[in-house]
């Protein structure tokens, strides 16, 4: 049994592909808690195809080596653009934001169009290569990771301030435009850290799912963060197993970030017979 | 002119058919999406139909049949979802599309031809189009626009005044469950030919588009129709000439057409905001007086 | 202000004559005027109703207060200073059912968000700040709450928590927006104890409600606003039958004595 749970993780890439997944759980489930509390599931999802050009010209330009920065650079301009969107009343929100992610999105496949590997290369953007993941990148989605948690620590009241209650935010005298926008910078980095192992589109899981998990099972902030982390954790230990057993034992090849993404979805299923099995002190009282 | 273009030529010309009925049924169906705030959940039934039309695959049935099965679980996911504690809508609709998505792509995943497969669906294949897909997306354009009369003032009622509609003795609840399966039956037959994100920019860039030119039902929804068949038309003859994917160009004519709208559109446009506020005179614009 | 327990002490010179002065305001919102013309002022102590039907401007002249929405002509000056500058010093109450009752927040936490602004960025509030939090929160009897979630309070209950948040801020000037809509009698009753327990301290109350009775009992002072100002002044002076049938229009359809039965229209229906 142990060799079961262990032995995957002998080769280095596996071991990596763990340390990947652990970083990105530090940084999802702290994150996907400030999505959830503003409900920005849609924003969320918005970043990780308005992140996807920024792959492509990245790639295209500087190899392997372009595709972080080419993800930077779009994910700060598509937060300045959200933030700004979202700001103006002039269209309803998810107009703005459908239009804003069809085209963007459109734009990367374009450019991905007139690749002659085509197909292979659209896939290795929109999936990531998890099994795949190099010190460099590990060391990337390091330096995010603590960038993003340190800029959230600090800001945590505000921000959950400005969530709760944008009106008397604007009234102490916040300003709410530059909180909006951190938090989009935020959420942008995230689909950036991970756009290379989990791909851009399976990304939006790990930011609405470890909180809406979290949100199930508690209703302090903290608690929820926790268990997002603890989530992802979970669940990108179970997928690379399950994975794994399934190449070497069955011969079975499944995308080792779909299969996280599935587990997560399984944690999530389980968390939602929670209530089921026990009643919440806080509901009998109130 | 050789037996090859000829065929090409009928290919293309199959494509342009095909292009102009989803054209028709995305630009009917998208003014409904816009006016309720759908465009999140659109954009999750392109993701959560995915498992539905591989396991169709795998099995051998009808790709649509898949599709559309899965489409109809999503949407009753999401409803459910949606009332479990502190689960607004698009928490809820984005779990469903993380969760349908991610397993398409595991499914996916063990076939073989895992990226070609997987290409189509993401931005469809529209020169490819069968005479049964035509034949498809000819009936649901029909279903789409005969529903959509029909049910127009109910439908019309239901989202401008809930609590109304339902005191007036409508059912609100199959009315929009009615109208989120007309949403997965239109995704479930244009993805195939256009892929799941120009979708979604197919149903809510026109409409949107639209939004900004007038504010009436009827007129939105005759520009809407409009200009959601000239943006597959357009996006059509530019992939051609320019040899770049058919469903991201017709997405980016589409999300042009937005954008152009939001600069010159008469009501909310920025043009028509920066007129107006110059003809409102001096006064109306003047800069804040404040004495300390 | 003798509590202030962290954060530079208050900058401005402590009496201020005028709390609130707002001299021939004009007030536009999203590019419209809203509200034109408003000449009234606010002394330390005193309480203010603003008065009118929905969509009167007053929500709009209190964001104007706040410096959140831009004054096109005249002035409003807030504890001697523009009001963007005066915020530190301005409690803003808004309405409790704008907010999400599914939010994940204790009722302790909210109250805490009322010292945010004297901890600073980056900072976690300290001990002092969860005593004088703790005692707004008793101020609106509302102790035995602390740990339970926002939500699971009745609307009058979310209503107090918002004031003893305000009240936790130490206001000079305290803003509430229709701090009476669909609250319980035992609700009212401890929010205008603690109300009144503010102004004692010297702070200036503003008001905005459509309760007559509640503005008499509550206020010195009334303001009668429906896009133009039609009445500053003592409560009894402004607050008479002709005066109100001049600010609500035909929406006043009856008027007895100094009671006036007004009309909310219920939003039009063309099915």
């Amino acid at each position: 049994m142990r060799s079961v749970l262990v032995e995957p993780f002998t080769p280095p890439f596996m071991g990596r592909a763990l340390a990947e997944l652990l970083l990105l759980a530090l940084l999802a489930g702290v994150v996907s808690t400030f999505v959830l509390i503003r409900r920005l599931g849609f924003v969320a999802d918005t970043m990780t195809h308005t992140v996807f050009p920024g792959v492509v010209v990245g790639f295209l330009a500087g190899g392997a080596g372009g595709v972080f920065p080419g993800a930077l650079v779009a994910a700060a301009v598509t937060a300045v653009l959200l933030t700004l969107l979202t700001r103006s009343r002039r269209v309803t929100d998810d107009t703005a934001l459908a239009v804003l992610l069809a085209a963007m999105f459109g734009v990367g496949v374009v450019l991905v169009s007139r690749r002659s590997s085509y197909s292979a290369d659209l896939t290795a953007f929109l999936f990531g290569r998890l099994l795949a993941v190099t010190p460099t990148q590990l060391a990337q989605t390091a330096a995010v990771t603590g960038v993003v948690l340190l800029t959230l620590g600090l800001l945590a009241k505000e921000l959950r301030l400005r969530a709760f209650d944008p009106q008397t935010a604007a009234a102490m005298g916040y300003r709410v435009w530059l909180l909006d926008l951190l938090l989009n910078l935020s959420v942008a980095l995230v689909v950036v850290a991970a756009a290379q192992s989990v791909g851009t589109i399976l990304v939006v899981a790990l930011l609405v799912v470890p909180a809406a998990t979290g949100r199930l099972l508690s209703d302090r902030l903290a608690v929820i963060a926790a268990v997002g982390v603890l989530a992802v954790a979970g669940a990108g230990y179970a997928g690379l197993v399950v994975s794994y057993h399934a190449s070497v034992t069955y011969g079975l090849r499944l995308a080792s970030g779909g299969t996280v993404v599935l587990a997560l979805v399984a944690l999530y299923l389980l968390a939602l017979l929670v209530p089921l099995v026990r009643r919440r002190p806080s509901d009998v009282v109130a | 002119m050789s037996w090859l273009d000829l065929a090409l030529n009928q290919a293309f010309n199959r494509a342009i058919v095909e292009a102009v009925f989803i054209g028709a049924a995305t630009g009917l169906l998208g003014v409904q999406v816009v006016l309720r705030r759908l465009s999140f959940f659109t954009m999750a039934m392109t993701h959560a139909t995915f498992p539905g039309v591989v396991i169709a695959a795998v099995v051998g049935v009808d790709l649509y049949l898949g599709g559309a099965t899965a489409g109809v679980l999503a949407a009753l996911a999401v409803v459910a979802l949606s009332r479990r504690r502190g689960h607004d809508p698009s928490t809820a609709t984005a779990v469903a599309l993380a969760a349908g998505f991610a397993l398409g792509v595991v499914l996916l995943s063990a076939q073989r031809g895992f990226t070609k497969d997987l290409t189509a669906y993401l931005v469809g294949s529209i020169l490819t189009v069968t005479t049964e897909d035509l034949y498809v997306a000819a009936a649901v354009t029909v279903i789409v626009a005969v529903a959509l009369r029909a049910g127009h003032k109910a439908l019309t009622y239901t989202a401008f005044d809930r609590a109304g509609a339902r005191a007036a003795g409508y059912r609100t609840t199959a009315i929009d469950l009615g109208l989120l399966l007309l949403i997965s039956a239109v995704v479930v037959t244009a993805v195939p030919a256009v892929g799941t994100i120009l979708t979604l920019a197919l149903v809510v860039a026109p409409a949107g588009a639209a939004r900004l030119w007038t504010d009436r039902i009827a007129t939105m929804t005759a520009v809407a129709v409009s200009l959601a068949v000239a943006s597959t038309i357009g996006g059509l003859l530019l992939s051609r000439s320019w040899d770049v994917a058919a469903g991201a160009a017709i997405s980016l004519v589409a999300t042009g057409c937005f954008a152009a709208s939001m600069l010159a559109g008469p009501r909310r446009g920025l043009l028509g905001r920066w007129l107006r506020r110059r003809h409102r005179g001096p006064g109306g614009g003047r800069a804040r007086i404040l004495v300390p | 202000m003798a509590e202030q327990a962290s954060g530079p002490a208050t900058p401005t010179a402590l009496p201020v004559g005028v709390a609130l002065r707002i001299e021939h305001a004009t007030v536009a919102y999203d590019g419209t005027p809203a509200l034109q013309d408003v000449d009234a002022q606010v002394l330390p102590g005193e309480t203010v109703a603003l008065i009118g039907p929905n969509g009167a401007g007053k929500s709009t002249l209190i964001k104007a207060v706040l410096g959140l929405v831009p004054v096109t002509a005249g002035a409003i000056t807030v504890l001697g200073k523009p009001p963007a500058a005066a915020r530190r010093d301005v409690a803003y109450v808004p309405q409790a059912d704008t907010l999400d009752p599914e939010f994940p927040i204790s009722v302790a936490q909210v109250v805490l968000m009322g010292r945010y602004r004297r901890t600073g960025w980056l900072r976690r509030p300290g001990r002092a700040d969860r005593r004088i939090a703790a005692e707004a929160l008793a101020q609106v009897g509302l102790a035995d709450r602390a740990g339970a979630r926002f939500g699971t309070l009745s609307g009058g209950q979310r209503q107090r928590v918002l004031l003893a948040r305000a009240i936790a801020q130490q206001p000079r000037l305290l803003l509430l927006d229709e701090p009476f809509n669909g609250v319980d009698a035992l609700s009212q009753d401890a929010l205008l104890t603690a109300i009144a327990a503010l102004k004692r301290h010297g702070a200036a109350v503003v008001i905005s409600t459509h309760d007559l009775t509640l503005a008499h009992l509550a206020c010195d002072a009334a303001c009668l606003l429906n896009r133009h100002m039609y009445g500053f002044g003592p409560v009894h002076d402004v607050i008479t039958p002709a005066l109100l049938r001049a600010t609500y229009g035909s929406q006043a359809l009856e008027l007895r004595g100094d009671r006036v039965v007004v009309a909310h229209p219920v939003a039009n229906r063309h099915a």
